[in-house]
Parts: structure tokens; C-alpha cells; sequence
């Protein structure tokens, strides 16, 4: 069967083979699309694809020009139909890819091969705005090259050119502008977004500005990379590292959201950081919310490229705008600090704040244990105590999987945790006892970011994934200010103080390498990590600031874009300066044999003879003994030796040049000696 | 003529293009370098430089890093193409072998040997540089060998005429520029007249002047040779089995040359055709050559100022036609 394909392959006509050939790489450079594209686009476009792979193998005539318009008004309509409008990313890709499907079936001449190409190209870097990891590079690299050789086979118009021999081509062509590449991306100065575009570039998942029952969880479940944290000095503790996120108050029953927290200055909010700080670099992946989920705690803004960082009440480090690309910034951290022993009234009342006729026996159970003797006059943090002590000793589990609350009764949801199932993980815990502390006047919120990180640094960098999502509660002890209470780690220390994220349920692969050697899997997982973690340094990173940085270690002392620019065009112009010398000189270069023959005949001259450009070096010796007679014989016998090297049997590849500075010398000597004696 | 042709643009691209090949000097042997070698993007590669600007646009505009990488892997790949475009034709040779002669009116076959002292060249394309349309000739040059292409020209003026101008262009790889060369080939063609069609029969052969008069009467079996048919030929005197062999390759009725009419000799004659203009005499002679020739016997021509002896063959036929051609 395959033999039998393999020689109809080999045997189509060359028109067929190369428009087969080049309708898998439209269909391989599609691929990667079908995730996002309406089920309609797919199978429009398989459709097509199908049909024009049909019309190649039987050779048969492409469709009218009416055919084509009917669908192309069908995608429109459909494109319309599903997204509303035809600008826009989504819809932009989806009559990207319908356009290349129909333009398949007009591919008669040059022109419209290359517009295929050229809306190949387009596509593939459509592919950019969704992912930009290695295998989504690796495959759209194999795309390239598959256009750049169906743009090689449509210029080699004789006979039957080999796939594998145009390939070659291509990839040499590729090759050989690989340094122009690398230059150019090295020193192409990067700009900002010249102008607004739909922002609906950042991620699906992440930490979010809000928090209802089970959304954590969510996040939990997704294994992908949330940052990537190395340390300059030293590295904190397990149970030290909280990344702070969005701090939510404001509680309606069902879900939490964050107070309107107005900008402050680190001095205004009265930090007060103990011992030394902790300097570390932060690779942050793009985010859903303009917001900088630092190391707890921070005391001075991060220099962030593009961004302006402002510190907000609740020790919320905002930026100016959603940070859709990948960013790396330099940051420091004290992991001992004290928050501000004073807040404005309008903080503390909104922490204190319960929404009316929720939770009433959670309610109850917070006034009777504020009514026993030992915690009615007590304090916050004995209050908070008390409460701990509960969770530890209540029966409580922790699990990422149990179940809904608040199905029967919404208003009871916390009832529901609390006193009757008593499984939870880190959200529950944290609005219960953010509930509960309420309940006995002592203000308190929910904190809501990244705890912990994957213990095994890989290549230096510890890995902060979205399933090291965190809710922990502070609550405010008068004098001292808000002090942090993590009550999971009260349930399930374990996953603070080890940091063990909960592990997501594995993919069938991975469970199957899982199953038959755990190790095998972690090393496979790690050596990824670090080649896209290299990846993600090298490639995507890079950014002004490493731009900077590389003119910082040209030794220009404060660069600036514009610098960037000069040394670009200053690249490019010495190496076009180069170019053109190479060519200057490639075209007064002469054949070494011919110089030779130059040099001697202009040796000959001194003696009055004249050899003509084209008489070889035998007739040059004639005309020596002709005219010197035995005289000349050492030139005669010179001509016979360079005659031997250039044609004889043991011929030498380049002229000889002691030869002919011999010959010259000899030739100098006999005209001295010519002009000495007496004319005969 | 073309439309380009009246109008002043069009007069002023043939008038340079007339002054600028007349500058070139004529050889039998063109060496490509990069003195004669032009080069210029194609339609499809300033397309091309269109959509490294959108794909750029777009990486800047989305901070797409692979983006950056993609557009300018592709401009490095088309700069790269630019210096392979042009090794294409860099180093070639091109050599016009010598022309085969024509009648007018039918199409003269150049064949050029195009040879490559280094690497394979491929994708170059050939074609009369004045020529109209695109019918490019396409050949492939192997590594350190030669190859021929040939390309023709129609010429509808009988005489020498001097080998048009050729052009050789190439896209390879990308097709994103053309480099092209322009060759004045030092060679002719000889250019006969376009024989006349339908031809008219041969003339009547005429006596030997100052021969032996009395005539033999003797039988037609004293067969000294044939020769084409004549009216008022007896029938008898048809050799039917040579009659059919040429008549199969398009000859005529050959008579059998009986010694009577042996003293007869044929002449093709400029005076025969005394009623026609000159050049469709010439094509009348022409014709009549073709015809003697097929029919095997010998023929002289006579021309005003040119008089070629009796006599056959592919030698022959040439020395005459050539006389047409030149005849003035």
C-alpha cells in the first residue's frame, strides 16, 4: 500500500505533485488554528483543501470564478454571523484562513501561487498572537520552510525538480539569511504598540479581581507557568513565600471583591520592613489584571519596561495597563515586615461589613464564641487564635474537590463549609474565618495571590504555576496593623510550609510515563522546563531593556533608542560598504594563471619582445630564442617548466611566483647586460 | 505596429533601447559579470516587501516577539536572494552556435550553449530581447557543464541579417527579483526568399545553345537520365516508380531524359518570369529551385549579373538560394 502510494507519488505529473505539496503546507500552517476557529472555518476549509487535493490527483479543471464567490460570501456571512463584526483579531484569522482555503482553488499562475504564499506567512504569524512556546515555533519554522520550497519549486521551470532537492535550496536560502535575522532582531529597536489594538491578547485563566466559591479551584487545576522567580542572594523560606495578589473586601454573600484602594505612597502607608531585604528577578507571564503579584512584601516600586507601577492601599502593586507580554523586572522584598499600625476609617469599616441575612448560624457560632468567658475581652490575634485552634481540631479536610456550596441555599454557603461538610481548600478557609472574624468585630479581608513555588529550582529559576493559586485572610489588630492569617495552613500545613501545590490530574501520556516511572516523568518535565524556560529568556524576552543592557556592554554609556538605531543602520551599511568592496574586487579578479602570463610577457618587453595576450607560454619561448639565442636559454627553460606545471601530467593548481620573479630577474640581468655590451 | 509603439513613451523606450543596445558590442561569446548583469525587484517582491511591513507592523503592534523573528527571517532569506538571484547568472557563458539558414517567413532557430565553469544554475530563461510576449525559454545549467537552449525569430525580408538581440533573465530562487543580461550575439542569418506557394511548374527546359542540332529521333529506350516534368512531355516518358517516390515527398512527375532531350538543358531564368514584380520573382526562383532539387535533375540559374552552372545537389541548392537571398 505505501510502496503502491509512493509510486503514484513519484509518478504524477509535476503540476500535481508540486500543488499537493503545497496544499500540506497550507493544511500543516492552518493546523494550529482549529482550536480557535469556528467549526464552520474547519470544515469550510477541509472541505476545500480536499476538493482542490482531489482536482490535483485527477487533474481535473478548477472550479468557475462564480463558485468561488459564492463561498467567499458564504465565509463572510458566517464570519459575521458568528463574531459580530470582520475587524478583530478572531474574525481577522478566521477569513485569513477561509481566504487561503478558496484561494487554493484558484491557484493557476504565478500571481496567485504567490499570493498563497504571502497569506501563508500572514497566517503563520497569526499563530504568534495566541501562543508563542516552542512547539507552536518549531512547527510554524517547518511551515516556512515548506512555502520557501514550494517558492523554489515554482522557479525552477524545467523537468521534474526533486521535493528533497528544492528543499535544500530552500533551507540554504534560509540559512544564509539567518545572520541577517539575528542582527536584525538583536538590534531592531522595539517600540511600544504604535497604536491601540483590541487587547484581547492576555490569558484565559489567572488570578482574577474576584472571588467566588470554587473559582480559585479553577485556577488551581491549570498547571501552566504564572512566574518565574530567581534569587539574587539568598532564598526565603518555604512558608515565606507569598505572592501578593488582589486583596478582596468588599462581600456580597456570594462572592468577594477588592474595596476601591486609592494610590499611596509606600512612606503614606507607614511599612515598617525588618531585617535585610531579599533581591530577586521576576519573569511574570501575561496577566489578566494590571497588577504586579510581588513577593511579600515590597517597600519600593519595581522598574517595569513600558509600565508605570503605583503601590495602592492593601499593598496592591498596580500597573498602568495589563501586562499582556512577558515581563522581567528586578524587585525587592522584605519577607519580615509590619503593615501600618493606622487605616482610614473607610478601610476598617468596609472589612468589617456582612452581608445581611447570610450566614446566620455561622453568625451565631462566631457570638457564642466570643460570649465564652476566655475570648470576650481578647484581643485579635487571641480571637484569631481561637479560631485556629477550631480549624485544627474541628474535623475539618482540605480537598480541591468538595463540591458545591451553597446549591440548596446561596444564603447559607458559608453555613454549609463551615459547620456541616467541613472540606474545603484555601478560599473556603479563607472566607470562612474572614466571615467568622467579622462576626466578632474584628475587621478582616481576603488576600488572594500565589503561595509557594515548584521546590526544584530549574536552572535557577523557581517556577510559580497557576495551581500555586493562594486565598489567605488578614485581619486588623489595633497598634499593630494587618497582620496575616493563613488558616489552610492550619488544616493542611503541608501545603504551606512544603509549598506541595496540588497536583492536577495528569494528561494520559503523562500518566502513563507516570505509572510506569514517576521519575522518569519529573526528569522529562524539568529538562522542558529549562529548554522553554531558555526559550522564554533568549527569545521572547527580549526586550528594550536587554537592548539597552547589550549597547551598555558596547560601552555606550547611556543608550537610547536612537542609539539603537544608528548602530543598526551602521551594521547594515558597513556590511553593505562590504558587499560592495567584495564585488569591486571580485570583478578585477583575474585568473592567477593569466597575471602570470601578464608579469612574464611585460619581463619579455624589457627585451624587445613582443608576445601577443593569447600565444601560450611555447611560441613566448620560440620568440626567446629566436631573438637572444642561447642567451635566453634559461628563460626558454623557464617557459618550459611553467608550460609542464600548468598543462602537463603533474599540474599544479596555482601559478608558481618564484618562477616568475626568477624569470624577471633573469629577463632584468640579460637587458643590463644587453645595454653593457656593445651593439652587435 | 503596437500601440506603445505611436505613442511618445513608446517612441521614447524604443529609442533608447535602439541607442542602448547599439552601445553594446557584438560577440560571439558573452561572459556574465557583473558589468552586464542588471538587476531589479519583480512586482512579487515589492508585494513581498508589502507584507514584511505588515508582518512587522503587526509584530510591533502586538509585541509579538516570534513575530520579529519570522519577518525578519524572511528578509534576510529575500536580501539573501537577492545575491543568489544574481549568482545565477554570474560566471555563465553564453555561446551562439552558427545559424542554420531560412526561407523567409519561416522561423530562425537560435541555439545558444549556455555553460557554467562552478555550481548548477537553474531557471534561466532566454527569449529575442525586442521579441514580443513572453515566451521565454527555460533551461537549467548543470554544475561544470553545458546546456543549450534555442530560441527563434521570424524575419520576413530575404538576405543577411544580423542576430537579433538576445536577453537572459532568471528569478531563481524566490522570485523576488529578476536579474537579467542583454547580448548582441555576433552571428547572421542567412534569410532566403519565401519560396512561392503554390509553386508554378518548372519551365520548359531549352536547347543546348550552339549543341549538336540535329535531333536523334531515336526510341525512349535509350534512357540517358531523368529529369522533372515538362508540359508536352509524352506520357510515355513519365518514370512512374521515381514519379511516386518523389510525389510522396512532394516532388512532381520526373521524366525520363531521353538523349534527345538530355541536349535540353533546364535554366531557371529571371527572365522567364518576366510578368512578376522583383522579390516575387526571387520567390518563384526559389520555389523552382525546391522543385528541381526534389526532382533530382540538374538546374542552372540565371540571374541579372549572377549566372551559376548547371548542376545538383545539397552544395548546389545552397550556392543558389543564397544568390537569391542576396541578389542586390
Amino acid at each position: 500500500m505505501a510502496l503502491n502510494l509512493a509510486q503514484r507519488w513519484r509518478h504524477l505529473p509535476r503540476d500535481s505533485r508540486d500543488t499537493l505539496f503545497l496544499l500540506g503546507v497550507i493544511a500543516w500552517t492552518v493546523l494550529p488554528h482549529v482550536s480557535h476557529l469556528p467549526l464552520w472555518c474547519t470544515a469550510l476549509t477541509a472541505v476545500m483543501l480536499l476538493w482542490r487535493t482531489q482536482l490535483a490527483v485527477v487533474n481535473g479543471p478548477l472550479p468557475g470564478r462564480w463558485w468561488l464567490l459564492v463561498v467567499l460570501i458564504l465565509a463572510a456571512g458566517l464570519t459575521l454571523w458568528t463574531y459580530r463584526t470582520l475587524l478583530g483579531k478572531e474574525p481577522g484569522v478566521t477569513m485569513a484562513v477561509a481566504l487561503m482555503a478558496l484561494k487554493t482553488l484558484e491557484l493557476r499562475a504565478r500571481r496567485d501561487a504567490f499570493v498563497v504564499f504571502f497569506l501563508g506567512f500572514f497566517i503563520i504569524l497569526t499563530h504568534f498572537l495566541y501562543s508563542q512556546s516552542l512547539p507552536v515555533a518549531a512547527m510554524m519554522l517547518v511551515s516556512v520552510w515548506g512555502l520557501l520550497t514550494a517558492l523554489v519549486l515554482a522557479h525552477m521551470p524545467v523537468g521534474q525538480p526533486g521535493l528533497r532537492q528544492a528543499g535544500l535550496l530552500a533551507m540554504r536560502t534560509a540559512l544564509l539569511g539567518a545572520p541577517i535575522m539575528a542582527l536584525l532582531f538583536v538590534l531592531f529597536p522595539r517600540f511600544g504598540p504604535l497604536w491601540g489594538m483590541p487587547r484581547d491578547a492576555g490569558p484565559s485563566s489567572g488570578l482574577s479581581n474576584s472571588m467566588r466559591m470554587g473559582s480559585v479551584a479553577e485556577v488551581a487545576l491549570d498547571d501552566t507557568v504564572a512566574l518565574r522567580v530567581r534569587f539574587r542572594d539568598r532564598v526565603p523560606a518555604p512558608d515565606a513565600l507569598y505572592f501578593r495578589g488582589p486583596v478582596l473586601t468588599i462581600f456580597d454573600g456570594r462572592e468577594w471583591w477588592p474595596a476601591p484602594a486609592a494610590e499611596r505612597s509606600p512612606s503614606e502607608l507607614g511599612l515598617q520592613p525588618l531585617g535585610r531585604p531579599l533581591h530577586y528577578e521576576m519573569t511574570l507571564e501575561p496577566q489578566r489584571l494590571s497588577l504586579l503579584p510581588l513577593l511579600e512584601t515590597s517597600v519600593t516600586a519595581p522598574v517595569v519596561e513600558n509600565h508605570r507601577v503605583s503601590l495602592r492601599e492593601g499593598l496592591q502593586w498596580r500597573t498602568d495597563r495589563q501586562p499582556v507580554e512577558r515581563l522581567r523586572f528586578d524587585a525587592e522584598a522584605y519577607t519580615a515586615f509590619r503593615h501600618a499600625a493606622s487605616a482610614t476609617p473607610a478601610e476598617l469599616r468596609d472589612a468589617l461589613a456582612l452581608p445581611p441575612e447570610h450566614n446566620p448560624r455561622t453568625l451565631r457560632w462566631a457570638a457564642d464564641l466570643r460570649q465564652q468567658p476566655q475570648w470576650a475581652h481578647a484581643d485579635a490575634r487571641a480571637l484569631a487564635g481561637a479560631v485556629f485552634a477550631h480549624i485544627r481540631s474541628g474535623g475539618y479536610s482540605y480537598t480541591l474537590a468538595p463540591g458545591v456550596y451553597g446549591e440548596t441555599n446561596g444564603r447559607a454557603a458559608i453555613d454549609e463549609f463551615w459547620l456541616d461538610r467541613k472540606l474545603g481548600f484555601c478560599e473556603h478557609f479563607a472566607a470562612a474565618f474572614v466571615v467568622v472574624m467579622r462576626a466578632m468585630d474584628v475587621p478582616a479581608r481576603v488576600v488572594t495571590g500565589y503561595q509557594g513555588t515548584d521546590w526544584a529550582p530549574v536552572d535557577g529559576f523557581y517556577i510559580v504555576r497557576q495551581s500555586h493559586a493562594h486565598a489567605w485572610a488578614e485581619y486588623w489588630q489595633p497598634g499593630v496593623g494587618w497582620v496575616r492569617a493563613d488558616p489552610t495552613a492550619a488544616v493542611a500545613p503541608d501545603r504551606v510550609l512544603r509549598s506541595r501545590n496540588l497536583a492536577p490530574a495528569p494528561g494520559m501520556v503523562a500518566g502513563a510515563i507516570g505509572t510506569m516511572s514517576p521519575a522518569l516523568l519529573a526528569e522529562l518535565r524539568t529538562a522542558w522546563e529549562a529548554t522553554n524556560n531558555r526559550w522564554n529568556q533568549w527569545v521572547l524576552n527580549y526586550a528594550r531593556g536587554q537592548q539597552l543592557e547589550l549597547l551598555r556592554n558596547l560601552g555606550f554609556a547611556a543608550p537610547s533608542w536612537e542609539d539603537l538605531t544608528l548602530l543598526l543602520i551602521g551594521v547594515l551599511s558597513s556590511l553593505a560598504l562590504a558587499g560592495a568592496g567584495w564585488a569591486w574586487w571580485d570583478r578585477r579578479r583575474v585568473d592567477p594563471w593569466v597575471r602570470q602570463m601578464d608579469s612574464l610577457r611585460q619581463a619579455l618587453r624589457l627585451l624587445d619582445i613582443d608576445a601577443a595576450p593569447h600565444e601560450p607560454a611555447r611560441t613566448m619561448a620560440q620568440r626567446v630564442r629566436e631573438r637572444l639565442g642561447t642567451a635566453g636559454e634559461a628563460l626558454v627553460e623557464m617557459l618550459h617548466t611553467l608550460e609542464r606545471q600548468r598543462y602537463g601530467r603533474m599540474a599544479v593548481r596555482r601559478p608558481d611566483t618564484a618562477l616568475t620573479r626568477r624569470f624577471r630577474a633573469t629577463a632584468r640581468s640579460l637587458r643590463r647586460n644587453r645595454s653593457a655590451a656593445p651593439a652587435v | 505596429m503596437s500601440l506603445a509603439a505611436v505613442t511618445p513613451a513608446g517612441f521614447v523606450r524604443r529609442r533608447f533601447r535602439a541607442w542602448w543596445q547599439a552601445r553594446l558590442r557584438r560577440s560571439a561569446t558573452l561572459l556574465l559579470t557583473q558589468r552586464n548583469i542588471y538587476i531589479l525587484p519583480t512586482r512579487a517582491g515589492l508585494l513581498f516587501a508589502a507584507t514584511l511591513v505588515t508582518l512587522l507592523i503587526a509584530s510591533i503592534n502586538y509585541q509579538l516577539n516570534l513575530g520579529y523573528v519570522l519577518t525578519f527571517l524572511l528578509a534576510g532569506s529575500g536580501a539573501v536572494s537577492l545575491q543568489l538571484t544574481h549568482n545565477t547568472l554570474r560566471g555563465l557563458t553564453l555561446h551562439l552556435k552558427p545559424v542554420a539558414p531560412v526561407f523567409a517567413g519561416e522561423a530562425a532557430v537560435l541555439e545558444v550553449v549556455l555553460s557554467s565553469p562552478a555550481g548548477a544554475r537553474h531557471g534561466i530563461g532566454l527569449k529575442i530581447e525586442s521579441g514580443s510576449g513572453w515566451a521565454l525559454t527555460w533551461v537549467d545549467v548543470p554544475a561544470g557543464g553545458q546546456a543549450s537552449a534555442r530560441v527563434s525569430f521570424v524575419t520576413a525580408a530575404r538576405g543577411r541579417h544580423e542576430v537579433p538581440t538576445l536577453s537572459a533573465e532568471t528569478r531563481f530562487p524566490l522570485g523576488l527579483f529578476r536579474a537579467w543580461t542583454v547580448w548582441r550575439p555576433a552571428g547572421e542569418v542567412l534569410v532566403y526568399p519565401a519560396p512561392e506557394r503554390p509553386p508554378a511548374p518548372l519551365p520548359a527546359a531549352r536547347p543546348v545553345p550552339g549543341g549538336t542540332t540535329h535531333s536523334r529521333h531515336l526510341q525512349g529506350s535509350d534512357i540517358e537520365g531523368i529529369r522533372a516534368y515538362r508540359r508536352g512531355d509524352p506520357l510515355k516518358t513519365i518514370f512512374w516508380k521515381k514519379s511516386a517516390k518523389a510525389m510522396q515527398t512532394g516532388g512532381e512527375l520526373v521524366s525520363r531524359d531521353t538523349s534527345a532531350s538530355a541536349q535540353q538543358e533546364l535554366w531557371l531564368d529571371w527572365r522567364a518570369c518576366a510578368s512578376l514584380p522583383p522579390e516575387q520573382r526571387l520567390s518563384r526562383l526559389a520555389a523552382w529551385v525546391l522543385a528541381a532539387e526534389r526532382a533530382h535533375v540538374n538546374y542552372g540559374l540565371t540571374l541579372p549579373g549572377v549566372e551559376l552552372p548547371r548542376g545538383q545537389g545539397t552544395v548546389h541548392r545552397r550556392d543558389c538560394l543564397e544568390a537569391l537571398a542576396l541578389w542586390r
